[in-house]
């Protein structure tokens, strides 16, 4: 990337944030700027110093196989759409039109439905990683293995590439 | 990289279409005449986008932070000026971001639960986010080219968190978009709102009961104002030449749906009030107060044809809750404006 587009989205980068910074602090509707700081530096305080460790936990120490991490991740991002709705079903200030699904069943709905085809995915896994010929101590099945495909990103130092068990017959 | 690139599209999809709903909400005055009453359905697909690559970017935003939190505690936290400014950068968008997707999600339930007002905020801070991104591009930009083309490394684990986004991406997407996409509607599960559920089968943003509007004085005439003022009756209105219109009604929380519309013509009510070429209208609501009680509606929109005073919808009367006696609906344009309950049209 060449030395002026990158001086160019510096500087364009830098006025947004200006601009936005003095609309923010000049709106007469805004009275209270600071409670604006405020949401927002415990916007990530939440986010870093409680939801991601939460994650990082979860996945280590219960959630091994990548089937169940993929759907976690499904999971999680459903759950952060569709909680706010589930919270606040029937608030509604007299407007039948607002939040009229049943919420919570549809949550669960959208939770079970999304868990079928991981659930598949992982049975059809194990059953092409079966081991053959008799020997069904050997071979340990790749969705289920300890330490196996911890999905990317991160720390890639930290895990072992999932390789597929050879073939033991 | 891929993530940032797909978080950083889903920002500035949402930036332009917010500029665009902001600009047809709450024109300044230089742009009013410039307003465009085409295409139809415009602001229906802007700000349909605008909440689909919103709720799109809740997931992509929680797999981009998760990839890069290790960094956040790399030593020493601050090398040089340089690397200080570039983390507060990465402070500002990050924090910015997520206000605006937090914000931008209950506003669509119309929930409300901070100190401050909802759409400034959410306005301003979109310049504030889309700015951390340019600089966060600016200082990344060097390893954003080199990774651009080289082929990704195949790791079966990133693979695997790859689909796993993008997967939660579509079940985000498919289950909510359904609010605006026809097609979709079958799965609308979880957003705020269904289109074919509300009175007369379509959604409500204000209530006449909210408006105060329920029952209409029993000596209820349309006032119209200008070079040449009259009033009309509502059987006097039922009598001028009806129209019929098929046009979606569109709000800023993402939602749209589709309706007939039955009514007079706009432009022949101004015809009729003297009004010369050019003119634009200012619309007064019987409500007795909020935001939108008097809008502004710019020359272009008051002469599109398919610009109504409508009195029907679907075929039937007007409900109170969708602006009885007489309410306006025109094409391109965001839902709060399209101004209910009717009582008076200014030329201007």
């Amino acid at each position: 990337m060449s030395r002026w587009l990158r001086a160019v989205l510096l500087l364009g980068g830098l006025a947004l944030i200006g601009y936005g910074l003095a609309g923010l602090l000049t709106d007469s509707y805004i009275t209270d700027p600071w409670g604006v700081l405020v949401w927002a530096v415990g916007a990530v305080l939440l986010h870093d110093g409680f939801w991601v460790p939460l994650v990082c936990l979860v996945g280590a120490a219960l959630a091994r196989g990548w089937v169940l991490r993929g759907w976690l991740v499904v999971a999680a991002a459903v759950s952060a759409v569709a909680l706010p709705a589930v919270l606040r079903d029937g608030e509604n200030h007299g407007n039948a039109s607002v939040l009229p699904l049943p919420y919570l069943r549809n949550w669960l709905l959208v939770l079970a439905v999304t868990a079928g085809p991981a659930l598949l995915f992982a049975l059809a896994r194990r059953w092409r990683h079966r081991p053959r010929g008799g020997h069904p101590a050997g071979g340990r099945p790749g969705a289920g293995r300890p330490g196996g495909g911890r999905p990317g990103g991160g720390r890639p130092g930290l895990r072992r590439p999932t390789k597929r068990p050879a073939d033991p017959s | 990289m891929v993530l940032g690139r797909w978080l950083g599209a889903a920002l500035l999809v949402c930036f332009l279409t917010g500029l665009i709903s902001h600009a047809l909400q709450d024109p300044p005055d230089w742009l009013t005449p410039h307003l465009q009453s085409r295409p139809v359905n415009g602001y229906r697909v802007t700000q349909g986008l605008h909440v689909i690559s919103g709720l799109a970017a809740v997931p992509l935003l929680g797999a981009k932070l998760w990839t890069v939190y290790p960094r956040l505690f790399e030593w020493p936290p601050v090398r040089n000026a340089a690397h200080a400014l570039e983390r507060l950068g990465i402070f500002v968008l990050v924090a910015t971001m997520l206000m605006e997707l937090f914000t931008g999600l209950l506003d669509t339930l119309q929930w409300y639960p901070w100190p401050f007002p909802f759409r400034q905020t959410h306005f301003w801070l979109g310049w504030l986010a889309t700015g951390g991104l340019l600089v966060h591009v600016a200082a990344k930009g060097p390893l954003i080219a080199r990774h651009w083309r080289r082929p990704a490394a195949g790791l079966p684990q990133r693979r695997a968190f790859l689909a796993a986004v993008t997967a939660a991406v579509g079940a985000v997407t498919l289950t909510t978009a359904g609010q605006t996409v026809p097609f979709l509607r079958r799965l609308d599960l979880l957003a705020a709102r269904r289109p074919d559920i509300g009175p007369q089968g379509l959604p409500v943003n204000r209530t006449a009961a909210q408006a105060g509007t329920v029952t209409v004085p029993a000596d209820w005439q349309l006032r119209v104002d200008g070079p040449q003022p009259y009033q009309l009756s509502l059987a006097e209105l039922h009598q001028l030449p009806q129209y019929e219109v098929e046009l979606p009604i569109a709000c800023v929380e993402g939602w749209s749906a589709s309706a007939r519309w039955t009514g007079v013509r706009v432009a022949d009510l101004l015809v009729r009030a003297g009004a010369p070429a050019g003119s634009g209208l200012r619309v007064t609501s019987l409500e007795v107060e909020g935001p939108y009680r008097v809008t502004q509606m710019p020359a272009e929109y008051a002469v599109d044809p398919l610009t109504l005073l409508a009195l029907r919808v679907n075929g039937e009367v007007l409900a109170a809750d969708h602006g009885f006696p007489a309410r306006i609906i025109a094409p391109n344009r965001p839902g709060v404006l399209q101004t209910k309950w009717v009582a008076r049209l200014e030329v201007i």
